[in-house]
Parts: structure tokens; C-alpha cells; sequence
């Protein structure tokens, strides 16, 4: 019988085992439940020279870029803190030559990972976007960025972009088993595609439930067990972020750090006391909690509101009956048997 | 002394057997999910089992009306749709998946489709179904064969085993190295294919039928395994198992409905209603 991996890590063993310098990571999750934890974790282990994709850039790649981790960057949306006056970890790796970008639109982005999950080399794209600069001004992919096509039934050009496979993506959802079969309900974006068209996939999650509670579920699974290698349970994993059905995005942390965010200077006091200053997401909350007061996470503790349940029962789980009678022949098995015999229908 | 089984629970075990653990597998009705359900009880409990139609990681309790019965099993793992599981097996996420077979040559091409000629049919099959995909890409292809037959040629290629021999599947570029057939099971023995010939040959003898009775059915001349050899017979935790779990596949089609018929005539007369 094979032996059968424990897939149930910390960040750090998920992070030290699965993601590797030089990888194409991709953050599965878009704008909201960023994988804070696994992000940090990527921060504090030094991963170089990464290229990253998030389909809309927002805190997930301002402090991976500011961490050094990124030399290639894919995606659709940039952050800027404080209006004229500010800046962003993105703008200023830019202007220092440190970072490529490549500019997608969401649905061009999104088409990537959708065309990657299927096992397509390419997507079909909306054609307009074939007289924008996004076309015309192409950085490290060139040519690779888009192709236009004759398309064979219509005769007319169509825009295309090549498929993703990133090496690994790393992303949070709100529950897991042990086996990795991922829940993930609210704002689905582009989470189910960016997770399934990567090579490896580590989740982690605010917690580990029971199989049971995944199988009377399915319909909530984005990410099935067979295709995960770490699952990591990470409590407040997205937070300053949001999860739904567990808490509100922490307006108070989000503002502070997008204030020190207008510097490179102030984005570094932050990352020394937020990333480097605490050694896990438990550390992370000690302090936040140490700092802030338990009740501030109170306060954006979600209240229950929960989904109808969906019945996945059937009539029966069983061919034979209360009776142990089997359901369409009416017998018992040792009937049954005897049958058989006397038929002359058994061997050896 | 051991049990004796039914010819259906012979294939069926057989199949089974083919199943190791923590592999993925595409299930068919009948035969397949009932060696499906049995691995995963008996010694595959980590396999996952898959249905096209988007079912993934079940646990038959009954066996399957069809290929999208999640009443069959008490929930699964992971909801998803027809188009992605095809596509996970088209990158390679499928280890094994069992299909049935009307016609079959000798480099294990196969025809579910029709009897005769395509237009004017002496036969109208099922046709492709996920056939041809999954002979593509899965990474081994379980097939049996029950009431078909070996030809020459077949009337229809519905789906590629290793076209012309040798390396041409390979050599197509269009599918993946390695895939393809890797056992026919029939109701007389089990066939496998030579490594590098890639043409089917004998490579067990069900318990009782000779060797030439098999030849018969064969319009070439068929290559027999120099080890040849009975099929290993069921143990009894697998005969008790198959038995419980699919008691009217055990019996067969045609005394399944006689009894159920008897049984329905029964149950009515008991209400007076006949």
C-alpha cells in the first residue's frame, strides 16, 4: 500500500518545502482572504527571484515586492497609497530598475489561469483591447505577451494570450480537510482557476475540519485534495484582509500600513515589526493583540449567517433493506447464494 | 475451503485488482465502480474515485444508475463539471479508467460505436461517450469486453488504443508517453500488450476455458504469453465484498430481472392488486 503524506504543515515547513527561488508564484486569491500568513512566510524565508502573478496587486504584492522576493511581476492593478504624494513598493522597485511588470487586463489575466487550468496553450480574448497600449508596450514577455490569431470559423482576428502554469500558488480559504480538499465561498474571482493551473498548491486556511464536513459539501470544494501538498491552518491567516464567515477587513491595520506604504522608509518599519518581527501568524497575533487589544479583533469577528444546507442524502446506502432483503430481488443473501448454486453459476 | 464466485464476480475482482492505492481513477457504471468500490474498501483507501459528469472522490454505497449519480454514494469531495474532468485527465491528472468495448484489433484500437457501415448501421452502439478522451489520456485504460468481438478491422474508430503498433502512438505526438491500453478483459481471459510490438496477446486464462476455445474468437493469429497462466481466483473477503455491495451484477442481467420481476409480482399480489 502506498505510503500516504501527511499534507497538514506549519507555513514555515509549507513554505521551506514548496516554494523555491526563482519560482512563477501565484497568489490564488484576489483582493479579498489574501494569504497574509504564506505571503509573510515567503518574506521571512528570503525567496528570490520570483516571478509573481496576482490578479489584482494590492497589499499581497506591495510586500512581497518591498521584501526583495520579486524580480517579475504579472498583473492587472497597482496600488498606490496616499494619492500624488505617496507611492508604492511597485513604483519604486520600478523606477530603481529592480522589477520587470507585465500588464494584463483582469480578463486577459484571468484567461491565463483559466486557459493553464485546462491544459490549453492559449485563450481567446476580447478583441479591443488589440488598439490599446497594453498590446503595443510589452516588457520581459515580448512577443510571448499576446498573438493574434485567423480564427479558423470566422475568418476574423482574434486576440489571444498564452496559457499560465506557475509553479506553485499559495492561497487561503476559509476551511480544508486534512486530505486538502479546499472550501472557498464568497468572492470566487479568480481563485478556483489560479489555484488549479499551478504545479503545486499549498493552502492554508482558518481551519481544518472534519472529511465529513467536506463531503456533505462538495459544491463548496475549489480545490480537490488530490492536487494539494500542504495545507497549513492558519487562524486570522488573511488578516488585515477579510474572510468571509470569519472576520472584516481590519480598516484600522489596513489604513497604518498603506501610511507607512507611501515610503520605502516607513513600508520597512512596518515589515520589520509586522513580517520580520513576529516568527509565525500566532506571534503576529500576539503582538497585534499586545498592541491593539483583543477587542479590536472582536469587533471584526463575523456574526453567523449561514448557507441553507444543501441534502445529499439519498434513499438508501444500501442494496439490501431493513429486512436484509436485497431491494430489487426481494431475497437474503444466503438466498441468494443458493440460487447461484443451483443454477450451476458458481466456480471454483 | 474458499468460496466459489460467479464468472461477473471474477471480472470484476480482476478489475480491481488493477487499482492501486492513492491513484485517480474515472469510473463507468457497472463492472468499473463496482471494482472501484471494492478497492477502496479493500486495499486502494486512499484512490480516488472519479465520475465524469464532475462527481470526485466518492465512496460508492450502492452501486451507480449512471455516470452523474451522487445518490449512489453519500456525498464527495469536490463538485465540478463535465469539462474539467475531462481536462484533468487531458493533463494528466488520471491514472486509470475502465471502458467497455464492442470491437477490438489487434493493437487494441477499439469501436463503441457501430456495427457495419456507419451510414447504413446493422448495429447503432452507444458511440463515443468519454471514450476517446479518456483512452487518450489517462495514463493506463482498463478494457473489457463482454458480448464484443477481435476483428481485422474496425467498422469505426471510436477510440485510439496503439494505432498501427510499435511506437505510432507515440510517435503521433498526440497523446502522452506511455498511455494507453493496458489490459482487455474478457469473459474467457485477460489480454495485455507487448511492450514493444504493442499487439495484444493472451495473458491469462480464466479458471476452466482452454486456450483454444479463445483462439476461436480471434481472426489471427494470437500471440499466447509463454508464462500463461489461470487468473488468480477471488479471496473470500473480495467475493463477500462484490456480493454485498452489487448483489445484481453478481447474478447477472437476465436473473436479476427475473427475479426482481418474480419479486414485483409478489409484492403485488400481497397488496391484492393482482
Amino acid at each position: 500500500m502506498a505510503v500516504i503524506k501527511n499534507k497538514v504543515m506549519t507555513a514555515q515547513e509549507a513554505v521551506s518545502r514548496f516554494v523555491q527561488d526563482g519560482d512563477h508564484l501565484v497568489i490564488g486569491n484576489y483582493t479579498v482572504g489574501t494569504c497574509a500568513a504564506l505571503v509573510f512566510e515567503v518574506i521571512r524565508q528570503q525567496r528570490k527571484g520570483l516571478t509573481l502573478y496576482s490578479q489584482s496587486g494590492v497589499f499581497d504584492v506591495e510586500v512581497l515586492v518591498a521584501g526583495g522576493c520579486v524580480d517579475r511581476l504579472v498583473t492587472t492593478y497597482v496600488y498606490r497609497a496616499g494619492g500624488k504624494e505617496g507611492g508604492s513598493a511597485v513604483e519604486r522597485a520600478i523606477k530603481a530598475g529592480t522589477l520587470e511588470m507585465e500588464d494584463y487586463t483582469n480578463f486577459q489575466y484571468n484567461a491565463r489561469m483559466v486557459a493553464g487550468m485546462h491544459g490549453f496553450s492559449f485563450m481567446q480574448v476580447l478583441e479591443g483591447a488589440m488598439v490599446t497600449d497594453l498590446f503595443k508596450k510589452r516588457s520581459f514577455m515580448g512577443e510571448e505577451k499576446y498573438k493574434v490569431i485567423t480564427c479558423p470559423y470566422t475568418g476574423r482576428q482574434i486576440l489571444t494570450v498564452p496559457a499560465a502554469n506557475p509553479d506553485v500558488c499559495i492561497v487561503h480559504v476559509q476551511r480544508a480537510d486534512k486530505f486538502g480538499n479546499a472550501q472557498y465561498w464568497g468572492a470566487l474571482g479568480s481563485v478556483a482557476s489560479a489555484s488549479l493551473a499551478s504545479k503545486r498548491i499549498v493552502v492554508s486556511c482558518e481551519e481544518i475540519v472534519e472529511h465529513d464536513i467536506i463531503q456533505s459539501s462538495p459544491h463548496l470544494t475549489l480545490i480537490p485534495g488530490y492536487r494539494v501538498d500542504a495545507v497549513v491552518e492558519a487562524p486570522w491567516g488573511a488578516h488585515p484582509t477579510e474572510v468571509l464567515g470569519y472576520y472584516n477587513l481590519d480598516r484600522m491595520m489596513y489604513a497604518m500600513f498603506f501610511l507607512s506604504d507611501m515610503t520605502g522608509d516607513g513600508l520597512k518599519v512596518w515589515m520589520d515589526e509586522w513580517v520580520y518581527g513576529c516568527t509565525d501568524r500566532h506571534a503576529y497575533l500576539d503582538h497585534y493583540m499586545a498592541k491593539h487589544g483583543a477587542e479590536m479583533l472582536d469587533a471584526i469577528r463575523a456574526k453567523s449567517y449561514f448557507s441553507a444546507p444543501a441534502n445529499y442524502g439519498s434513499a438508501y446506502t444500501s442494496c439490501w433493506d431493513n429486512d436484509n432483503l436485497e431491494r430489487t430481488m426481494g431475497i437474503t443473501l444466503e438466498e441468494m447464494e443458493k440460487i447461484l448454486e443451483d443454477r450451476g453459476l458458481l466456480n471454483g | 475451503m474458499a468460496k466459489k464466485y460467479t464468472l461477473d464476480e471474477l471480472l470484476i475482482i480482476t478489475a480491481a485488482r488493477e487499482i492501486r492505492d492513492g491513484e485517480n481513477i474515472i469510473l463507468g457504471v457497472g463492472l468499473p465502480t463496482t471494482a472501484g468500490a471494492m478497492a477502496k474498501a479493500l486495499h486502494a483507501p486512499n484512490a480516488t474515485l472519479m465520475m465524469e459528469s464532475g462527481i470526485i472522490d466518492f465512496r460508492p454505497l450502492v452501486p451507480p444508475n449512471h455516470i452523474a449519480d451522487a445518490n449512489s454514494c453519500r456525498g464527495f469531495s469536490y463538485a465540478t463539471d463535465l469539462f474539467s474532468a475531462f481536462t484533468m485527465t487531458y493533463r494528466g491528472y488520471v491514472d486509470v479508467c475502465f471502458l467497455g468495448v464492442a470491437q477490438i484489433d489487434k493493437f487494441g484500437n477499439v469501436n463503441t460505436t457501430v456495427i457495419g457501415d456507419y451510414h447504413n448501421p446493422k448495429m447503432r452502439l452507444p458511440g463515443s461517450g468519454g471514450a476517446p478522451d479518456f483512452l487518450s489520456y489517462a495514463k493506463r485504460t482498463i478494457l473489457t469486453m463482454r458480448g464484443g468481438e477481435f476483428v481485422n478491422k474496425l467498422d469505426y474508430l471510436t477510440s485510439p488504443g496503439f494505432l498501427d503498433g510499435g511506437d505510432s502512438r507515440d510517435k503521433s505526438g498526440l497523446f502522452p508517453p506511455g498511455s494507453g491500453p493496458a489490459m482487455l478483459l474478457t469473459t474467457k481471459g485477460i489480454f495485455r500488450f507487448d511492450e514493444k510490438t504493442k499487439e495484444i496477446y493472451l495473458s491469462k486464462v480464466h479458471p476452466g476455458v482452454g486456450v483454444d476455445r479463445i483462439r476461436k474468437d480471434v481472426p489471427w493469429d494470437l500471440k499466447i504469453a509463454h508464462d500463461l497462466s489461470e487468473t488468480d481466483r477471488p479471496s473470500d473477503a473480495e467475493i463477500d465484498f462484490v456480493r454485498r455491495f452489487a448483489p445484481t451484477e453478481v447474478v447477472g442481467r437476465k436473473l436479476m430481472y427475473e427475479l426482481g420481476l418474480s419479486n414485483a409480482f409478489k409484492k403485488a399480489q400481497a397488496r391484492g392488486k393482482m
